[in-house]
């Protein structure tokens, strides 16, 4: 194919990507570097103030007002701060203070609950602290579980098998925002969940109220929503996996076990590493269970975290150096992929 | 794979393993559609009941004084186009990408793989003060090309993994016989395309029906979608009779994928292995 067809087949695509993905990307980084306030001065306002019988007293106070321009609108005024969004959204400053407090304590378990705790003060922080948790306790469970459900499927008869994995591809399908609320309303105080959990005198949970059992629910919603994706990719997986070896294996006497330990698990290896790369991926923008679970003092997410600061607190500049810091975070994340996309391209031509 | 042969113990373990599985999948589904038909005192009782009797007073209540009627048309115009273009210039792009072999076809594959992994707040992020800023606030079209443009790198990789499949020799005895290069994609290559277009079709839709973050900020009161109207329910403050309504908008837009997957099951898998499985 020809350059200039080449271009004339992606223009529209191109642009589209360009004008509202790429080049939101550098107004993050300007409105990151950026500070932006109404302008104000200081201006001597008269006011008539009534004192008795209809006399009045004029008073004379110097308030701050709001600068107008010729239509009458508030100036606002932009200013380059540099780094200072950045520094705040991470708190150097009171990183570097609590290192050198904890500099004259001897002890590595104090130094480390100091830093844990200066880190669990800062939102970024321990937005971060929750992703990470929750990015790491789902991988590993929705790809043993995934795995197993694949197993099981492949064992039970062939019409049966549309119904399993039409039922099991609701989790994450369905409207996030609708199965977070669904989980939800299991787990609202008097909800089935709860209840059950009551009536078999296990005791009373408040699951929505307390720090280790809001982040449990989060997590559980996680490998629920999730573990259907890795189940259709290994269960197709399976389906490719060749039979020679696995009846030599059973000439050999290998057990059960033995076969999908030495020969399933090392043929479906690359499923695995795409399903975790992908699935990292995914947990770093984890929001609707936050947001609708309402759990963002206990678990936030750096998602949530940009949002409230940019919906509900109104700081464009603040949520801009969120952003800017996430962005750096999903380049990291996606380096091992790019390399290997970079080896396979390399190696088709 | 054949599956191995078990005993007895072994065999039963892995049905109720299943099972349990089947449960916990659906529990929160056929939990939210029950207590969708209800009445406010049924549905939050303590304990629970299992049995109660049914109404369809939310769902009437919603439709018909709601307006919810007006969400679900904004949503089908919404997702409607943003299908529509996003699968028309995704397949152009994709196809071209499928059949170039220069370094710059790589490095925009590459790019794409970054935007696609872009969470939506960061963009947002950028709409916002822009968007005011234009004055193109709360509109159809403003929300859809966001849509389309996401759409794209996602829609993009997932196309040309099926031109992949396409064999060449079919374009280049187009190209013999006189066609260029638009004559043999419209009418050579489309033709056999239309099992990936429509799986490709399905994700797009996906993308934009449960999109909640960008839509909710980006269109405001009667333009809003019916993901993003399910806000206005679901304030922390809100009274019971007030969250029924929202339990029942929940379940009206579930209905629809609901529907779709059953329908759609084999394509949906497709597309999701197409990328993974092969590589």
């Amino acid at each position: 194919m020809k350059r200039s067809t080449f271009f004339s087949f992606v223009a529209p695509s191109l642009v589209s990507m360009l004008l509202l993905i790429a080049l939101p990307l550098v107004a993050i980084v300007y409105l990151s570097l950026h500070q932006s306030f109404t302008k104000t001065e200081l201006r001597e306002v008269k006011t008539e103030v009534p004192l008795f019988g209809g006399l009045t007293r004029e008073v004379v106070r110097t308030v701050p007002q709001s600068v107008l321009d010729e239509n009458g609108n508030p100036v606002r005024v932009w200013q380059y701060v540099g780094g200072e969004n950045l520094r705040n959204a991470l708190d150097i400053d009171g990183l570097e203070s609590a290192l050198n407090v904890t500099a004259t304590i001897r002890w590595p378990r104090e130094f480390i609950s100091a830093l844990y705790g200066e880190i669990s003060d800062v939102a970024f922080w321990s937005a971060l602290e929750f992703t990470l948790l929750y990015t790491f306790v789902t991988t590993p469970i929705i790809l043993i579980l995934g795995f197993g459900l694949a197993l099981a499927t492949n064992r039970i008869i062939k019409p049966l098998r549309g119904t399993v994995v039409s039922v099991t591809l609701l989790p994450m399908i369905v409207t996030p925002v609708v199965s977070s609320l669904a989980v939800y309303w299991l787990f609202i105080d008097g909800g089935v969940v709860t209840a059950t959990l009551e009536a078999v005198g296990l005791g009373k949970f408040y699951f929505l109220a307390d720090p280790f059992t809001i982040r449990a629910v989060i997590i559980a919603f996680g490998v629920w929503f999730a573990a259907p994706f890795a189940f259709i990719i290994l269960y197709a997986g399976l389906q490719t996996v060749p039979e020679d070896p696995i009846e030599a294996a059973i000439i050999d006497g290998a057990t059960p076990w033995q076969r999908v330990r030495y020969i399933v698990i090392p043929y479906l290896s690359p499923l695995f590493a795409v399903i975790t790369l992908i699935h990292v991926m995914d947990s770093y923008r984890v929001f609707e269970p936050i947001l609708v679970f309402g759990s963002s003092v206990f678990a936030n997410s750096v998602q949530y975290l940009t949002y409230y600061t940019l919906v509900f607190e109104g700081n464009i500049h603040k949520a801009a150096a969120y952003a800017v810091l996430t962005v750096i975070g999903v380049v990291i994340l996606l380096i091992p992929i790019m390399i290997r996309t970079y080896k396979d391209q390399k190696a088709e031509r | 794979m054949k599956p191995a042969r078990f005993n007895v113990i072994t065999q039963t373990s892995i049905g109720l393993g299943l099972w349990f599985w089947f449960f916990v999948a659906l529990l929160p589904f056929f939990w939210m559609f029950t207590i969708s038909l209800r009445k406010p005192v049924d549905a939050f009782s303590t304990p629970p009941k299992l049995f109660a009797p049914i109404t369809f007073e939310n769902f009437r209540y919603i439709w018909v004084e709601d307006g919810f009627w007006q969400y679900a048309i904004n949503t089908t115009i919404v997702t409607a186009l943003t299908v529509v273009i996003s699968l028309t210039i995704a397949c152009l792009a994709a196809y071209a990408l499928s059949r170039y072999r220069g370094a710059l076809g790589f490095w925009l594959l590459m790019a794409a793989m970054v935007f696609r992994a872009m969470p939506h707040v960061v963009l947002l992020t950028a709409y916002r003060p822009a968007f005011f800023e234009l004055g193109i606030w709360s509109r159809y079209e403003t929300l859809i090309i966001v849509l389309v443009a996401i759409n794209q790198p996602f829609t993009i990789w997932m196309l040309r993994a099926f031109f992949m499949n396409i064999p060449q020799d079919l374009d280049e005895a187009a190209l013999v016989d006189g066609c260029n290069r638009w004559q043999a994609f419209f009418r050579v290559i489309v033709p056999v395309m239309w099992p990936g277009i429509i799986t490709a079709g399905l994700f797009s839709f996906l993308l934009a029906y449960n999109d909640f973050i960008i839509s909710s900020q980006l269109m405001n009161g009667d333009m809003a979608t019916m993901t993003a109207a399910l806000g206005n329910y679901m304030g922390q403050n809100q009274s019971v009779v007030r969250l029924m309504h929202g339990i029942a908008g929940a379940v009206s837009i579930t209905i629809p994928i609901v529907i779709l997957v059953f329908l759609f099951q084999k394509q949906i898998v497709s597309g999701m292995t197409a990328g993974a499985v092969k590589g």
